[in-house]
């Protein structure tokens, strides 16, 4: 289980100011919300990457900023991060890539290293004869997230956090990325946060959605309850012609405010 | 009258205090940053294999060019002593001079600044880039410590590699002044060698390669903390990597004028 408490993050200005939220263990939960409003924030205090300004984030009931090093250590241990831009390391080969989601000290060339880092490569639906020796920058985008999933999923973690895992990818590859964090959770059972973008990715494939807007949690609720909330900035986000609008609204409501500015200033 | 004073007094005063802010933030992050780095060392987390790599890279890969500079810097030291020795002292004074420049500055000076531009932008490049790039996170986040797998294998490389260049380059340096002495001057070898040994220290060979251990240790140390402070893309790796080769000249600088009142008095 993981519990933010009141979670308060500032870059010279607020992004997140008091967030509470629980996931209950094998739960899939996926944060959606305008851009800039500490998605992907929220996600890296969850194992260290961040440190809340104030409130704590507990998982499994750890702390991973009172509890000391080891018990972060321990967290990291359980929690898998799926990078926005899969963070592959450039120097090295996808095969040492994917060593590295391997305890340390492993000897990459035994054979039942190999052998994990393949199934590891066929569970994310890529050849391993085909790309166990390419440098990340020989991959597509699609590919690149693939093995940046596959990365994380090789230490068989019980937490899963996805950063925005779908976005720049063609429709064919976000339907199989969508299709492998389904099947991955069915196989494994595991835990998982998705920031995504994608909001029908979001309503098939989670148990609850949450909405975050202005640094705090506006929504949260089952995928029904989402589209059928009467909020209408939730309606904006459930319904793509709604946030069409909602986007013309705003630029016209900009474009107004910038013709009274000039009006202002002319003499 | 208030403008004005708040123009001509109190802007330049809290110019210097941001600037005293983020001297005092650089020295903080460093000092924890060695203190990791030898954290990393003691508990044995840093990888040889890394720390070979690293010396390939520092030292094999940089010698071609500290040869070239050693040479150039025994070269114009030979010629221009000898300019301003000719018919007042005795020309074999010229081997003492050379060997001092080259042992006491040029060697590890010219040696650090060619390291400088070779390494230290190099690392602070890579670092930065895969900072922007979240892989530093990732290293985190697969519970990995970018300090043992990044920074002490520099650093250790760095400390080991930079006095043995120092080392070559101060022999190859007195030997090349050597042969432009007697090419451009006509001073003969037992001549020069009996001007270097008639003003020569041993100790000067000791702050030579002392010389060459500190450098050898800020230069990836400043390299690797201005990496891990990369912030906003390509734009801001260009602009880290700029940074940090003038903050490496610098410290470099104020480090060398310090050393002789330290220890050679």
């Amino acid at each position: 289980m993981i519990e933010y408490i009141d979670v308060h993050k500032a870059f010279d200005v607020p992004v997140l100011t008091g967030v509470n939220l629980t996931v209950q263990t094998g739960e899939t939960l996926s944060i959606v919300g305008p851009s800039g409003t500490g998605k992907s924030v929220l996600l890296k205090t969850t194992n260290g990457l961040l440190v809340p300004d104030q409130g704590d984030v507990r998982v499994d009931g750890e702390s991973a900023y009172f509890d000391g090093d080891e018990t972060l250590r321990r967290i990291r241990g359980k929690v898998g991060y799926v990078f926005q831009y899969a963070a592959l390391f450039d120097s090295m080969t996808v095969c040492e890539n994917i060593c590295a989601g391997l305890p340390l000290g492993v000897n990459i060339r035994e054979g039942w290293v190999l052998e994990k880092v393949a199934q590891a490569l066929e569970d994310v639906n890529l050849d391993p004869r085909q790309v166990m020796n390419k440098l990340p920058a020989e991959l597509s985008g699609g590919m690149k997230k693939r093995v940046g999933l596959a990365r994380t999923i090789v230490g068989r973690p019980e937490i899963l956090l996805y950063d925005e895992p779908v976005t720049g990818l063609d429709p064919v590859n976000t339907a199989a990325v969508s299709r492998l964090i389904r099947d991955i959770r069915e196989k494994t059972g595991v835990t998982s946060i998705i920031v995504t973008h994608d909001i029908e990715q979001a309503l098939e494939i989670s148990d609850r959605v949450a909405l975050l807007e202005h640094g705090v949690l506006r929504f949260v609720g089952t995928p029904g309850e989402f589209q059928a909330s009467p909020d209408p900035v939730v309606r904006a986000f459930a319904d793509r012609r709604l946030a069409a609008e909602a986007a013309v609204r705003i630029m016209e409501e900009d474009a107004a405010d910038l013709k009274k500015d000039m009006e202002e200033e002319t003499p | 009258m208030n403008k004005l004073i708040r123009r001509g007094l109190l802007r330049p005063l809290a110019r210097v205090g941001r600037t005293a802010e983020a001297v005092a933030e650089h020295a903080g992050q460093m000092a924890s940053l060695s203190w990791g780095v030898a954290a990393a060392t003691l508990r044995g987390r840093v990888s040889m294999r890394s720390i070979i790599d690293q010396f390939w890279e520092m030292g094999v890969q940089s010698l071609p060019l500290v040869l070239v500079t050693a040479v150039i810097s025994g070269v114009v030291t030979t010629q221009q002593g000898g300019y301003q020795l000719t018919s007042t002292i005795p020309l074999y004074v010229l081997g003492s001079v050379v060997a001092s420049s080259v042992v006491l500055e040029l060697g590890p000076v010219m040696t650090s600044f060619v390291l400088i531009g070779r390494v230290g932008a190099r690392i602070t490049a890579e670092i930065g880039t895969m900072q922007v790039s979240e892989q530093i996170d990732a290293l985190h986040s697969l519970g990995r410590d970018p300090i043992a797998v990044l920074a002490a294998p520099r650093v250790i490389a760095g400390t080991i590699t930079t006095p043995l260049l120092v080392s070559i380059a101060n022999v190859v340096g007195i030997f090349a002044g050597m042969v432009a002495a007697r090419l451009s001057l006509g001073l003969g070898y037992q001549s020069f060698l009996y001007g270097a040994r008639m003003y020569w220290h041993s100790w000067d060979l000791l702050y030579s390669i002392n010389k060459g251990i500190v450098f050898g240790f800020i230069i990836p140390l400043i390299s690797v903390h201005m990496g891990f402070r990369t912030r906003g893309g390509a734009e801001g790796v260009g602009r880290s990597t700029t940074a940090a080769v003038v903050f490496m000249i610098i410290s470099l600088l104020v480090l060398d004028a310090t050393f002789p009142s330290l220890f050679l008095n």
